[in-house]
């Protein structure tokens, strides 16, 4: 169909070079393969314009510090959402919405210790964690103390740092809900002498 | 016999692509056989395979579903999670040692019988292209023809089916990913609801289309890899297609003195797929769909004489020579292949729909109350199904007077969620040691799987009361 245009059909065009006695044929690459060439011109035009000239969006670094803001933003927010003063704290405990969901938080995670009651050690004497439903306190019975005391914890009692395990959502659910054992102004006592580092 | 192949071709270049660039465009001519047919049937029952795999359902999910949104992969029955996806490892090497194992025995059977480049090439869309415009010499006519309505119309119904067929093939490419309900249900709706699928659609439609209608043979001669691997991994032995040289040279006509079997009647050239001539020796372009084998048989049994002058056959076997299977790379490939498959199979049955882990409670490693230790655990459990699961949890390995707290309610874990229980272990100070090794056990509500963990329960070293003892004292108290 098309003419051969090698006039020396016997001697077929080869490249100089030879590697492990391997030489190339001078063969045309397909034109498809060039178009993909060209096509990658053009898109490189085109990328360039957008990142570059025009500025439509920021591109490389400059992108991945703004995600990383948005994503810092994103987390101070969850973090400043939750109003942990002894006010709304002592609102959220009066209020069965917040109370259930701290009680299966607390179900789930408080009674190995503090017993399914929340009366501790004043239930039964073997069991680990203090009676959270009198008025004596160890480490501060204002509402904000609880919050402290269970995000912190008290690693050398035994009280884990529960903050990174159930966050500041689920460990005001369950401040309210021990709450709900309480009543705002009732006496506090803090008892110092269990406070003091057990034997 | 007409020739539909006016080109020679050569070794020197791909036949394809001309001296200027532009593409030679091939009209395969049909070669019945018996290899055609068998070829048919293998095609047929990998494409009713591809068809079936969405919608046959095992063990309650599709047998391939590969559920990227919530990186929940379903095969066959068994589920992998995110966190079993080192199994990939097994898999592709598998699959590595596989092809390794294959090509070095069969050549490139793969090509020609299951790639599904050659599945739906040669047996859909060729098949079409062969219903509208007949065979490979009316194919070149209607190409060169001008453009008549008649042409025009057969072109239009010809690129409107491979159009059809391969938003077809595509659409259900997303079934394995998203489940054929769900594509049924962004069918159904507005393009715009489902933005990132409908371009995937559209994208991939696109492709395919330009793929089977114009691209072809390019596809397995310039972008495969694995023609240019054949080299490294086929030997004198392998099973490939090749031209019995001795018995076929010189070519001549039929009763011409000195004459081989050969009588260059090009028919194995002009049913090439590829446009190679397979009597120049196994080249990368050769995809070993045993077309040319088909066409020389037929032309070998119509002149009386014994077929196979172009037959599966290995080089040795081609010139002579014996062919021996066994070769020390097949023991070699065959044992890797082995070994991963055991691995791999091992480790699968070692998958369970829920992950166990528990790590000690940050704070002191042990805390001494009066006469008891205590050690804090936080027992973490996932659900890797799309079910809700309950589990209840158990230890094991403590001695008797040991107290547990926190595993006494059954766990349930919501869909793909995640649960903590805290686990304080006591033990009675004269029964504490440095370590107890214990396990934590949780087994599913309807007794169909098991989980387990060791972990460590720490102590001081000796009790107090023990006569010779140096008292350390707690530790971090």
């Amino acid at each position: 169909m098309s003419a051969d245009p090698n006039p020396h059909p016997t001697e077929p065009d080869v490249r100089p070079h030879v590697y492990d006695g391997i030489r190339e044929f001078n063969n045309r690459l397909p034109n498809w393969w060039l178009f993909t060439l060209y096509a990658t011109i053009v898109f490189w035009v085109g990328y360039w314009a957008y990142y570059e000239w025009f500025r439509v969006e920021p591109e490389g670094a400059r992108s991945v510090e703004l995600a990383m803001t948005r994503i810092d933003a994103a987390k101070l927010a969850a973090t400043a959402a939750v109003n942990i003063d002894d006010k709304s704290l002592w609102a959220m405990s009066r209020n069965p919405v917040f109370v259930d969901a701290g009680r299966q938080t607390f179900e789930a995670n408080c009674v190995a210790c503090h017993l399914k009651s929340l009366r501790g050690k004043s239930e039964s004497p073997t069991a680990i964690g203090p009676d959270l439903t009198d008025q004596i306190w160890i480490h501060g019975g204002d509402p904000t103390d609880l919050y402290r005391t269970v995000t912190q914890g008290v690693p050398a009692k035994g009280m884990p740092t529960w903050g990174p395990v159930l966050g500041p959502k689920r460990i005001t659910e369950a401040v309210a809900y021990v709450l709900s054992h309480h009543k705002e102004g009732e006496p506090i006592v803090i008892d110092t002498s269990v406070s003091a580092p057990a034997k | 016999m007409q020739n539909t192949s006016p080109f020679k071709p050569v070794r020197d270049q791909v036949t394809t692509i001309r001296e200027d660039g532009s593409r030679r465009f091939l009209y395969p001519a049909d070669a019945p056989g018996r290899f055609d047919r068998a070829r048919r049937a293998a095609a047929l029952a990998l494409i009713a395979v591809y068809l079936l795999l969405p919608w046959v359902k095992v063990g309650g999910y599709p047998a391939v579903f590969l559920d990227v949104a919530h990186r929940r992969f379903h095969l066959l029955g068994l589920t992998l999670a995110a966190q079993d996806l080192w199994l990939l490892f097994f898999l592709i090497s598998g699959l590595g040692f596989g092809l390794f194992f294959v090509t070095a025995l069969l050549g490139r059977i793969w090509c020609g019988w299951a790639c599904p480049q050659t599945v739906f090439l040669d047996h859909v869309f060729r098949r079409v292209e062969r219903w509208i415009e007949g065979d490979a010499v009316k194919r070149q006519l209607l190409a060169r023809a001008p453009w008549t309505p008649s042409k025009i119309l057969r072109r239009a119904a010809k690129q409107a089916i491979y159009l059809l067929l391969a938003a077809a093939i595509t659409h259900l490419f997303l079934a394995y990913f998203v489940s054929i309900p769900s594509v049924w249900a962004m069918m159904r709706d507005a393009p715009t609801k489902n933005w990132g699928a409908f371009v995937f659609i559209a994208a991939a439609t696109g492709v395919i289309y330009f793929n089977f209608a114009w691209f072809r043979e390019q596809l397995c001669i310039v972008i495969c890899p694995y023609g240019r691997l054949q080299s490294a991994l086929t030997d004198d032995h392998t099973l490939v297609i090749g031209y019995d040289w001795a018995r076929g040279e010189p070519r001549g006509k039929p009763g011409s003195p000195g004459a081989g079997d050969c009588v260059a009647c090009e028919r194995c050239v002009s049913v090439c797929p590829t446009g190679i001539d397979i009597r120049q020796g196994l080249q990368l372009e050769c995809i070993g769909c045993a077309a040319c084998i088909d066409a020389c048989d037929e032309v070998m049994a119509r002149l009386g004489r014994k077929p196979g002058l172009v037959r599966y056959d290995s080089l040795a076997g081609l010139s002579g020579r014996p062919r021996r299977r066994i070769r020390p790379r097949m023991v070699v490939y065959g044992v890797l292949l082995v070994i991963g498959a055991s691995v791999a199979g091992w480790s699968a049955s070692g998958i369970r729909p829920a992950m166990l882990t528990a790590t000690r409670m940050v704070g002191a490693p042990y805390y001494v109350d009066g006469g008891t230790v205590r050690n804090q655990f936080l027992v973490r459990l996932v659900n890797k199904r799309s079910e809700k699961v309950t589990l209840n949890l158990s230890v094991r390995g403590l001695p008797a007077a040991a107290t547990v707290r926190g595993l006494e309610a059954p766990v349930e874990i919501a869909p793909m969620g995640e649960e903590v229980r805290p686990l304080i272990v006591q033990v009675p100070r004269a029964q504490s040691a440095l370590a107890i090794v214990f396990e934590v056990v949780a087994s599913d509500a309807a007794g169909s799987f098991r989980l387990s963990r060791a972990m460590e329960f720490l102590g001081p070293e000796a009790a107090p009361d023990s006569p010779n003892s140096h008292e350390p004292g707690p530790r971090s108290l």
